[in-house]
């Protein structure tokens, strides 16, 4: 049954009245295994776990457009209670689809001019101009969405969404068609820099773990129509390497920033100046900033090494090693509290006899920071 | 070559009909695929059939049972003919009525295929956007399936051009009433003026060739275009 006005409206017995509440909800999918979750307000969540676990079904249920009981509430209205359902467009939120859904029929800018007119907290106009510059979309303004590549309808489509900018935002695999070098420089800062200025709840479904690392603070984990509270990245890199889904040869590593001049941000990590060159984002002193680091970019000496082209220099300590089928060593090492992951040759290893709890040198160019 | 002022009558009471037939099937044919496509019922099976019945009938029923619902012998002929201000049998408005019948699985089935195949993705794509089921019929919908409008608006004018034998039922001959040209044109055969059936089957065939390069070209410039994307994107790339 349709609800046609928000009658059973606000809610103050609501467990979290201001974000989103979830309680015992059970589609076709999940009928032993209801769906439990709290989230604030505002923030960004990522939503990852094997194919087929229930992410999507996750996203449309709560978009209303999935037939399902229990109980869904956000920001002090409650949307379903029981069969009883709030239609999706009267819901204050945006869904993403995998498969882009453009309007066809219509140019680009007649897509994002919709998404904007029937939104309730409409961006301004600068702001607009700004997301299309940044996304690269400007020079697509007047194309028919037909004729977009699929990278392009993915961007035109976020973008869609970000016009629109409802209070809840759901993505599914926004970005898996477009280019990584671009979602990674490009559209990560971008994203996380719209959200700082424009808060609203996120919850970014992806097999990128990447993508949520640099997006997130915290992740839900999807497995056979089993939702988890939110939990740390940490966890979920665990979780990942078990499923045998990720490899995390990419360390996800927090910075305060130090200040930021033509591209050239320095960061610093316990005491020593970290610095990322080509930086698109935008970051104010203090702020922390958090980046991704490839285990095949770091190289280690046992001695401070003197003055070179490679920026970086961190001193380290060995937590542990780990052989890889490809011959090659995993070292565990941490830095100011944080673990990072380097990738070096058994012949490397065996040369410099390293030992756990020893203090090394980590090298690695300022290039290699990525999502900044 | 002349044609006789009664061949003219029903030139343009063929081509009245077939345009009053199409804009009334367009406006009802609409939210009814529209309703259909969103419909999630065993019932929905029932009614596709029974729209789909007109395409398959012989028009001999669907007319036989036109006359009877339309007969003032009847209840239902009774009141239709108040309801409608006039009598159906033999009039032009029983061959609208009629007409809107017999033809609406032409406008119906393209609108649903469209509606099947896209309509539902993209009307949840506007909704959750926030947009209202009106507006996502009107603002997204519609403008994503203008080749499907255009080719069942095509069809069922054509269709409704050619229509005897429901009209023979229901109709009749009258000059200017019900004596569309594919009566005439039969009554000129009938009465062996072969010259006069072919002036009258000639302008038919001219008149649907028109009317099909017309829908192709309107095909043609609905059809997506835009500059080529190479031309549009900077030679260094947009992510420099």
């Amino acid at each position: 049954m349709e609800i046609t006005q928000p009658l059973f409206g606000t809610d103050a017995s609501s467990t979290d009245s201001a974000g989103l509440c979830v309680e015992g909800l059970v589609t076709s999918l999940n009928a032993t295994t209801p769906w439990q979750l709290i989230l604030p307000a505002s923030g960004v969540f990522g939503l990852t776990g094997p194919s087929g676990g229930g992410k999507s079904t996750l996203l449309s249920t709560l978009a209303g457009q999935r037939r399902c009981r229990g109980t869904i509430a956000f920001a002090s209205t409650v949307w379903q209670s029981g069969r009883r359902a709030l239609a999706t467009h009267k819901r204050a939120l945006s869904l993403g689809f995998q498969d882009s859904r453009l309007f066809a029929g219509q140019s680009v800018a007649d897509n994002l001019a919709l998404a904007r007119r029937y939104s309730r907290r409409s961006l301004p106009g600068e702001e607009c101009d700004q997301l299309l510059r940044d996304f690269g979309i400007a020079p697509l303004l007047h194309q028919p969405v037909e004729l977009l590549s699929g990278g392009e309808a993915q961007r035109v489509a976020l973008l869609r969404q970000l016009f629109h900018n409802a209070p809840l935002q759901l993505f599914d695999e926004a970005l898996s068609a477009v280019e990584r070098a671009q979602v990674l420089r490009r559209l990560l800062p971008t994203l996380r820099d719209f959200w700082t200025r424009h808060p609203a709840l996120v919850i970014w479904t992806s097999h990128d773990f990447d993508e949520i690392q640099l997006l997130a603070q915290r992740c839900l984990w999807m497995e056979c129509a089993n939702l988890s509270a939110p939990m740390s990245l940490t966890e979920v890199a665990r979780r990942l390497e078990a499923n045998a889904l990720g490899d995390s040869c990419r360390s996800r590593i927090e910075a305060r920033v130090e200040s930021l001049r033509d591209g050239l941000l320095s960061l610093d990590l316990g005491g020593v100046s970290l610095y990322a060159d080509r930086v698109t984002g935008h970051y104010r002193n203090g702020d922390t900033a958090a980046f991704l680091l490839d285990a095949g970019d770091i190289s280690l000496s046992l001695e401070k090494p003197g003055l070179s082209s490679i920026l970086n220099c961190l001193p380290v300590t060995l937590a542990g090693k780990q052989g890889l089928a490809n011959g090659r060593i995993r070292l565990q090492l941490t830095a100011a509290g944080q673990m990072l992951y380097a990738d070096i040759s058994r012949l490397s290893c065996e040369r410099l006899q390293l030992r756990a709890g020893t203090t090394y040198f980590a090298q690695f160019k300022a290039g290699s920071l990525a999502g900044l | 070559m002349t044609i006789a002022a009664a061949d003219w009558q029903a030139l343009w009471l063929t081509l009245k009909l077939a345009g009053l037939t199409t804009l009334l099937l367009f406006v009802l044919g609409v939210p009814l695929a529209w309703r259909l496509s969103q419909w999630q019922s065993r019932w929905r099976h029932g009614i596709e059939i029974l729209i789909t019945l007109p395409l398959v009938l012989p028009p001999t029923v669907l007319g036989f049972y036109l006359l009877l619902l339309f007969s003032p012998n009847y209840a239902s002929g009774q009141w239709l003919s108040q309801l409608l201000g006039g009598p159906l049998v033999f009039s032009f408005g029983g061959l609208v009525f009629a007409s809107v019948i017999y033809s609406l699985p032409f406008m119906v089935q393209p609108l649903l295929a469209a509606f099947n195949t896209n309509g539902q993705r993209l009307s949840q794509a506007a909704s959750a956007l926030g947009m209202p089921p009106w507006a996502a019929l009107l603002k997204v919908v519609l403008p994503a399936s203008r080749a499907a409008i255009v080719s069942a608006c095509a069809l069922t004018f054509a269709h409704t051009l050619g229509e005897f034998g429901v009209v023979l039922m229901i109709g009749g001959a009258i000059p200017g009433e019900t004596q569309v040209v594919s009566i005439a044109l039969y009554q000129h055969v009938e009465a062996m003026e072969y010259g006069a059936a072919h002036r009258l089957a000639l302008m038919l065939i001219g008149i649907t060739t028109v009317l099909l390069l017309l829908a192709r070209w309107l095909g043609h410039i609905l059809a997506p275009r835009g500059s080529t994307k190479e031309s549009l994107k900077p030679a260094t790339g947009v992510w420099g």
